[in-house]
């Protein structure tokens, strides 16, 4: 019951305990995929504006995933950044960017130009 | 040519990996394999893992986890319906541009012939 209220105003806290589980498997990598993960997750956080907390999560996770599989197959961090981090960074977020801040102002933009025309019925952005 | 390549890759990339995906299921390091092995040999392991979440955040394949000998389980990713029907749209718009592009190049060699 306490729990319901407190989430509200803070996350919810399985979402934090996934999140935190995330951060610990890639704390917990050999070098260089350790450093690598860490510099990126720190750019995901920043570029990603997803504010959805499930899709962070899920990002979160899949990014573990990603890096705890190239450290058993030894796969050379280049062969996955390749020579633009920022890229690729930028590439993996907007995989999920399903929720993004910037969807909002997508929408009113759209809306505020179908308004301009007299045109209600415009079509879907795509 | 290798940034030309890049940016044209990027509108297509994905139809390309369904289409290996069509074929048979496959893990991410097999699909930048086979992806080598057709001629895409700048094609790198990242690019490939962030262009396959995507196509399975939009529904277009099929993810099973696989458990492997060691590390965490591989997922395999199959082609579903939705993906068979977005390859097929995909194969048709393809098959329009390259019909056009050929065109317009063949009214350019028209031109060049004329003029001389």
């Amino acid at each position: 019951m306490a729990a319901k209220w407190i989430e509200a105003l803070t996350g919810s806290l399985e979402q934090k305990k996934q999140y935190k589980q995330a951060v610990a498997r890639i704390e917990a990598l050999p070098t260089p995929y350790r450093e690598t993960a860490k510099a990126l997750n720190r750019y995901l956080m920043y570029y990603g504006g997803v504010t959805d907390g499930d899709t962070i999560v899920t990002m979160f996770l899949d990014h573990a995933d990603l890096w705890e599989r190239a450290a058993v197959d030894e796969t050379p961090v280049r062969d996955i950044v390749a020579d633009d981090p920022v890229e690729f960074a930028e590439s993996f977020a907007r995989a999920y960017a399903g929720a993004q801040w910037i969807d909002k102002e997508r929408a009113r933009l759209t809306a505020a130009i179908d308004a301009a025309v007299g045109d209600a019925s415009g079509g879907e952005p795509s | 040519m290798a940034k030309q390549m890049t940016e044209m890759l990027k509108g297509t990339l994905e139809g390309v990996v369904l289409a290996i995906l069509a074929t048979k299921p496959a893990y991410g390091y097999d699909i930048t394999a086979r992806l080598r092995d057709q001629g895409f040999t700048d094609i790198v392991e990242g690019t490939v893992y962030a262009l396959l979440i995507r196509i399975e955040q939009r529904g277009l394949v099929d993810v099973e986890k696989v458990p492997s000998e060691k590390g965490p389980p591989r997922k395999v990713y199959s082609l579903n319906a939705a993906g068979a029907e977005y390859l097929d749209e995909f194969w048709k718009t393809w098959a329009f541009l390259a019909d056009r592009i050929e065109h317009l190049r063949g009214e350019v060699a028209a031109t060049e012939t004329e003029g001389e």
